[in-house]
């Protein structure tokens, strides 16, 4: 990984008044940044807050990923979520709900709606790598902050991309963790951002252990991501992201 | 004694001028009775074709093609592939207007701030300006210039919805044939206009082989939209139409697609006689009394004529002449007020004021008075007709009066 982020630093600095160039390596260093965070597999143990401004209220669940297309999360508390779950399967998705014993998939009507209630819509958790493939990239600047070198990717959705958003501006630190992501509306006017409030080195990882998503008009409400345990490259089961896996946990 | 038919007009007439304010009063109900009939139909006619017209436009065209599944379920499964020969023909009938192959699918659009369900129309531009668009309704900006045009036409209450201005990008999300989310980002190249918010919120329009490839669609349709000559009566065009048809596809005309739209047409053709007889009712109350009371003053008078040996059918017809001249006079100047009452309407009437009301019944917020002279002529032979029945009773019995007992009558 060190080469690697060398040999980048350096493709970086030669060829950074290319701007073809520059911009397959700003695609580059999200997509390091979004396999930094995800690994080949993974299995991940976090909470999720939602704020608002007058109740609050915190599950618990686990989730595994294998590569940018699988991944399954399940609630583990509290009792009254427990069991609920979303797979994530080639661009599809379901869900579970123990208490009617039903399995949904989510059709495109509901991919705008809110997931589990949070500030994450449906389409957040489920088009995660849009970012990469309907995006130009472009890096706007390079800073140095607490001995990082911090990038500031702008990406820019292209004319037909199922992407609502002006563009969106990615900040990486150069251990690929992502600080901040910022979503503008096409007035240029910043709607909502993700922020990564807390880093911390798991499974010999730096990773992002707290982060918050927020509008901007409503600063009191949010919803916020802890990262209780997190591994990565894992050996997972190969039944693990089937529907029948979904419905009744095995690991 | 038998008198010409000149000389029981001058009775009949002088006999209505002796108790002048009573006639003029009777007259000035007869009037108003027919004044409001023929008013208030005109209105009730504008308001439904009023409603017709917005929801043919809604649908759009006089009748659509389908296939025999998609009014269950409109999803892309169930598309027109392509039409027989046969059917090509019966669309080139000269009493068709227009048709539009339209792809037409549920579907979410949404901008940064919201996101909402509508109708995505997949069309030709050259078809669907006959059909369902009309290049006036357009606000702003433009509408689509081929199929393969990239932009997005939207309703302007949908443009506030979304918080969105023409020229952003919004984004269509809907369901491809495996049940699979096609979506694609669209540029807002238009904002058009409608009667109602419903429509404007309803339906977004794109170049038809640009949604035909967002949904993994082949040159498939879902409905060929069909606009003939006028409403009431399609014409030849559709049975010829259905029977080229094959088993796969279906014609229905709007009285089929919409039910609502027939029964309110209906319900107003069956209202004109309605509210016709309910007037008259009212009215007959006050013609019977005037017929009444003036044979009744005239008790001594008739029973002198008839002493003298004027025939029972002369009376008879001297009271049914004076209902008559009555009810003439009284349709005539009460046609007479209701043209003059309409005709500076005809520009139409604001609603605007209620606007959310009228939308609530599919109605556009002017309102178009329409005067059929079918519904005058209705309306006319029905006071007259049923007028001269109820004159009948007072003449029939003056007629029967014994002169012995009318002449002692004080």
């Amino acid at each position: 990984m060190n080469i690697q982020r060398v040999i980048l630093a350096l493709v970086l600095l030669l060829q950074s008044s290319w701007a073809a160039a520059q911009a397959t390596d700003a695609k580059e260093l999200i997509r390091l940044a979004m396999d930094h965070w995800r690994g080949s597999t993974s299995y991940v143990e976090n909470t999720m807050t939602i704020h608002r401004p007058d109740w609050e209220r915190t599950m618990s669940m686990v989730g595994w990923t294998e590569g940018s297309k699988n991944s399954l999360m399940r609630v583990t508390g509290p009792a009254k979520d427990a069991g609920n779950g979303t797979l994530l399967k080639d661009n599809n998705m379901w869900s579970y709900t123990p208490r009617i014993n039903r399995i949904i998939k989510v059709p495109s009507s509901m991919m705008n709606q809110s997931w589990m209630g949070s500030d994450f819509s449906n389409k957040d958790i489920n088009k995660a790598t849009d970012l990469l493939e309907q995006y130009e990239h472009r890096l706007v600047e390079t800073r140095e902050q607490d001995g990082h070198a911090i990038y500031v990717i702008e990406a820019i959705p292209h004319e037909d991309a199922a992407v609502v958003w002006g563009k969106e501006v990615v900040v990486i630190r150069d251990d690929f963790v992502m600080l901040r992501q910022e979503f503008w509306d096409q007035a240029d006017v910043l709607v909502k951002a993700m922020d990564t409030l807390e880093i911390k080195s798991i499974s010999g990882r730096t990773v992002a252990t707290v982060m918050r998503m927020s509008e901007t008009a409503t600063p009191d409400e949010w919803t916020q991501v802890t990262i209780g345990a997190i591994e990565f490259d894992i050996d997972l089961p190969g039944n693990l992201f089937t529907l029948s896996s979904l419905r009744n946990p095995r690991q | 004694m038998s008198l010409p038919l000149s000389a029981i007009t001058t009775l009949a007439w002088r006999n209505l001028w002796r108790n002048h304010r009573r006639t003029l009063i009777i007259l000035a109900a007869i009037v108003i009775g027919v004044w409001a009939m023929i008013f208030m139909n005109a209105m009730m006619r504008g308001m439904i074709d009023g409603m017709v017209d917005t929801g043919i436009t809604m649908l759009p065209g006089h009748a659509q093609v389908h296939h025999r599944d998609y009014l269950d379920d409109p999803s892309v499964v169930n598309s027109i592939a392509a039409l027989s020969p046969a059917a090509q023909q019966a669309l080139e009938n000269p009493d068709i207007e227009a048709w539009s192959a339209r792809v037409r699918v549920p579907a979410i659009i949404s901008s940064e701030r919201d996101n909402r369900g509508v109708i995505l129309l997949g069309v030709d531009p050259a078809q669907e300006l006959g059909v369902g668009f009309d290049s006036t309704d357009l606000l702003s900006g433009r509408f689509l210039e081929s199929v393969d045009d990239t932009g997005l036409v939207v309703g302007a209450s949908l443009l506030e919805k979304l918080e969105t201005v023409s020229g952003r990008r919004v984004v269509l999300m809907s369901q491809d044939p495996d049940n699979e989310v096609a979506e694609r980002g669209f540029r807002i190249v238009g904002v058009y206009e409608a009667d109602t918010d419903a429509q404007e919120e309803r339906f977004v329009y794109a170049g038809r082989a640009v949604v035909q490839a967002m949904l993994k669609m082949g040159p498939e349709v879902s409905e060929i939209a069909i606009v003939g000559n006028g409403y009431r009566d399609l014409g030849a065009w559709l049975p010829e139409l259905r029977a080229a048809l094959t088993a796969d596809y279906q014609v229905k005309d709007w009285r089929e697609l919409d039910g609502y739209l027939e029964m309110a047409v209906n319900i107003q053709d069956g209202f004109v006689v309605i509210l016709a007889v309910i007037i008259f009712v009212v009215l007959s109350f006050g013609l019977v009394n005037t017929m009444v009371m003036a044979v009744f003053e005239r008790i001594r008078e008739i029973g002198l004529m008839l002493a003298l040996g004027m025939r029972p059918a002369t009376i008879l017809s001297q009271i049914l002449l004076e209902g008559l001249i009555l009810l003439s006079i009284g349709l005539l100047l009460g046609n007479g007020l209701a043209v003059l009452s309409i005709l500076p309407l005809q520009s139409g009437i604001d609603l605007s004021g209620i606007a959310d009301a009228a939308e609530m019944a599919g109605m556009a917020t002017t309102l178009y008075p329409v005067l059929h002279i079918n519904d005058m002529l209705l309306s006319s032979v029905v006071v007259l007709v049923l007028g001269l029945l109820s004159t009948l009773l007072p003449a029939w019995r003056a007629s029967r009066f014994d002169p012995i007992t009318a002449l002692n009558k004080n």
